[in-house]
């Protein structure tokens, strides 16, 4: 995270982390389909010839807090990045390199049988490589997605349901190629990321927000009319805070 | 905060990777002028013009002018020639350079002629970096206003009126428009050449990482490497001081065995005297293996010392010969030495080359069967170079010529993968061997490493149809001896 008083600016990197071929990159053209034209930049795609990621991918998300008219409140921006990684396991240094100052982690995991190992193995390197850099993923923002539930042949329900369970990261189901459980993962990162930064820094104090209002606000800036929280909460197992002065789910 | 809101990096090698790879991507620290190419700009703009007819201008956020197309209007020449008509235009111009495009982005800016200037803020990543100004231009159906034409008593109303009338006319909508496209192709060269920025930094970035990390392997290997190594010199310590130790008592073993064979303190009957020749015979084989031991260490810590002086290797070969002959006599094997007339002395040590080849010759007789032949033999061949004679290196620097000692056996060879391996200590190409013919498997492994103290090397080939060859070449002394006197026959 970033803040800079001057400009009243807040940028905070989100980071969409997986194995080679789970949907990252459709993940984020999703994201920018579904968000309004003033909130979002331009999709930045580093790509080689066959369309896999080469560095990464990038949107920016872009939103203007008004100030309040009893001036209680500060006008502000925030600025949301989602990355994606390079999924194949060569471009390992360029992931690193990518996660270096991410603030929280989407883990898109594919839900076919046939790539259960390599969820795993990619889970490992996100391990390591957020321990290389100083973090410990117990005490990091993250939120797995299981990507591509509409194909056939791919982990039943129930088995997502009980390895959520077990874990403490909220999980989330998805096909991101019809757009579903897109945005339910992004705003689940968004506030759990959030709630980590409003913990460790007031961050609403000090950039004169409702902490309860971050979510909704961000919500209603990038174009989502509906209930945030009910996409929030349609994740399975996990927690997600939503800090004080809000209902806890 | 940007900085403490970091996860504090765990190690140098993490922290050395901290160079920002989101200078580009995160930061806002992107300019205009980084992201443009001023003469692809220029001619951006010189397109508009040449379409409209409208003059821009395009100013970075700095205030730097990146980009002028314009020709001087008539009417502003002609208002330039009296005194407050330079003034009034001087901070029009100046007032519209600095003009600040506002919230929205764009604003319209009079000027007292009548004329306007169009000036729009061009955003990037949702951020301000620079301004287009378009103009002077003349609004349709403007009238000189007062303000021009009352300006100053020089100033003719009828030429005012005439002047500015060629000044470019264009409504409202068609600036917007000339504005909106010029915005767009801005975007998207900024976009492009954002695009290629980051593609850039992020090979470099990448590479830099993966440098890191081969680095941070490297330094491993040659950390184990380096202990390794210290263990390996710890080990031949170990060795040198054991085999040491080991002698001593050991001569006092052999010493009163031999007293008691030789019957000093009294005659030996039977079976007494057998037992005690065992004892010796026995004593005198481990100082053997004892004494290899230690040269072997000290060769391998490197603590052996190397005479140098004048040999003659026909009287090294010839000592080997009248050692051996006896035990290839018992063995039925028929032992020759062969030296080549006339060939000039070695400078080295007679006894470690002796040693040398008393063990390759012993070697060769242990392997080879009854009836078979042992022959060793010298010469001089023409030196090579290092991969082989030829090629122009050969032309560029003499080859002097070196002394080869072929020990040639009929025996039971030793297969092309094994090679190398026979002169690792305490190798034997089959384990069974050691149980057939006996010895500790040390022997070519010190006379590797002898030949190699003395600067030359040892290398197996086929004997055809059946045997081996040893084939040892030693450098001769690139000048002879001086002193004849320093010679030693037979060392």
């Amino acid at each position: 995270m970033q803040l800079n008083f001057a400009s009243r600016e807040v940028t905070m990197k989100l980071v969409y982390y997986g194995p080679a071929l789970s949907g990252k990159t459709t993940n984020l053209r999703a994201l920018h389909d579904l968000t309004s034209e003033e909130s979002r930049g331009r999709l930045m795609t580093l790509e080689t010839k066959d369309d896999r990621t080469l560095f990464f991918d990038m949107l920016p998300l872009v939103f203007r807090a008004e100030p309040s008219a009893d001036g209680k409140r500060h006008g502000m921006s925030l600025r949301v990045k989602v990355f994606t990684v390079p999924g194949q396991v060569l471009h390992a240094s360029t992931r690193r390199v990518v996660l270096q100052g991410a603030d929280g982690v989407a883990f898109i995991a594919d839900s076919q049988n046939a790539e259960t190992h390599a969820n795993a193995a990619s889970y490992v390197d996100l391990q390591g490589n957020l321990q290389e850099l100083g973090v410990d993923i117990k005490n990091f923002p993250l939120v797995i997605q299981f990507n591509k539930r509409d194909l056939p042949d791919v982990r039943s329900d129930a088995e997502i349901e009980s390895l959520a369970q077990r874990g403490r990261e909220p999980v989330f189901k998805a096909c991101a190629v019809s757009g579903s459980g897109v945005l339910e993962s992004f705003f689940g990162l968004l506030q759990l990321t959030w709630a980590k930064l409003e913990a460790e820094h007031q961050l609403a104090r000090s950039i004169g927000i409702d902490a309860a209002g971050f979510l909704p606000l961000v919500a209603r800036k990038i174009g989502f009319t509906g209930d945030v929280w009910s996409l929030v909460d349609s994740r399975i197992g996990g927690h997600i805070d939503r800090v004080a002065g809000g209902r806890s789910a | 905060m940007s900085a403490s809101a970091r996860p504090p990096a765990s190690s140098p090698g993490s922290q050395r990777s901290a160079f920002a790879a989101d200078d580009y991507a995160l930061d806002g620290t992107l300019r205009l002028d980084d992201l443009i190419d001023r003469d692809a700009l220029l001619e951006l703009c010189k397109s508009v013009y040449g379409l409209f007819g409208i003059p821009v201008r395009v100013y970075s956020s700095e205030g730097a002018l990146l980009a002028d197309v314009s020709a001087l209007q008539e009417i502003c020449a002609y208002v330039n020639t009296v005194a407050r008509g330079r003034a009034a235009c001087g901070s029009t111009v100046s007032a519209a350079k600095s003009a600040d495009p506002g919230r929205e982005g764009d604003v319209l800016h009079p000027c007292f002629t009548g004329a306007a200037y169009r000036i729009l803020a061009i955003e990037y990543d949702k951020r301000p970096i620079g301004r287009i100004v378009l103009g002077p231009f003349l609004p349709v159906q403007t009238e000189a206003p007062p303000s021009l034409l009352t300006l100053d008593p020089g100033v003719e109303p009828e030429r005012a009126r005439a002047l500015l009338s060629q000044m470019p006319q264009a409504a409202a909508e068609t600036i917007t428009r000339i504005a909106h496209h010029l915005k767009a192709a801005l975007d998207l060269i900024l976009f492009s050449s954002h695009k290629a920025l980051v593609t850039s930094h992020m090979h470099v970035v990448s590479v830099k990482e993966s440098y890191r990390q081969l680095e941070e392997k490297s330094r491993r290997l040659q950390e184990a490497y380096d202990k390794l190594k210290e263990l390996d010199r710890l080990k031949s310590n170990f060795l040198a001081t054991v085999s040491h130790e080991l002698r001593t008592p050991l001569t006092s073993i052999i010493g009163y065995s031999e007293m008691l064979k030789v019957g000093i303190a009294g005659p030996l009957e039977g079976e007494q005297a057998e037992f005690v020749a065992t004892i010796h015979e026995k004593g005198e084989q481990l100082l053997a293996l004892i004494m290899s031991l230690l040269d072997l260490s000290k060769l391998e810590s490197g603590t052996m010392t190397v005479r140098r002086k004048a040999v003659a290797i026909a009287s090294v070969l010839g000592e080997v010969l009248s050692t051996l002959t006896p035990s290839a006599q018992k063995k039925c094997v028929a032992l020759r030495v062969d030296v080549a007339d006339g060939l000039p002395d070695l400078h080295g040590d007679p006894e470690r080359l002796r040693q040398v080849f008393l063990n390759l010759a012993e070697n060769a007789i242990k392997f080879t069967p009854k009836e078979g032949s042992v022959v060793v033999r010298a010469r001089c061949v023409a030196g090579e170079l290092p991969g082989g004679v030829g090629g122009p290196l050969a032309l560029l620097s003499s080859v002097p010529p070196k002394l080869e000692v072929r020990v040639i056996d009929t025996g039971i060879g030793i297969a092309a993968g094994e090679r190398q391996r026979v002169f690792d200590p305490f190798y034997q190409v089959d384990s069974s061997s050691t149980r057939e013919y006996g010895g500790t498997g040390l022997g070519l492994s010190i006379a590797g490493r002898l030949v190699a103290a003395h600067g030359g090397t040892i290398r197996i080939e086929d004997n055809v149809p059946q045997g081996t060859q040893f084939v040892v070449t030693l450098p001769f002394p690139s000048r002879p001896p001086a002193s004849p006197s320093d010679r030693s026959p037979g060392g």
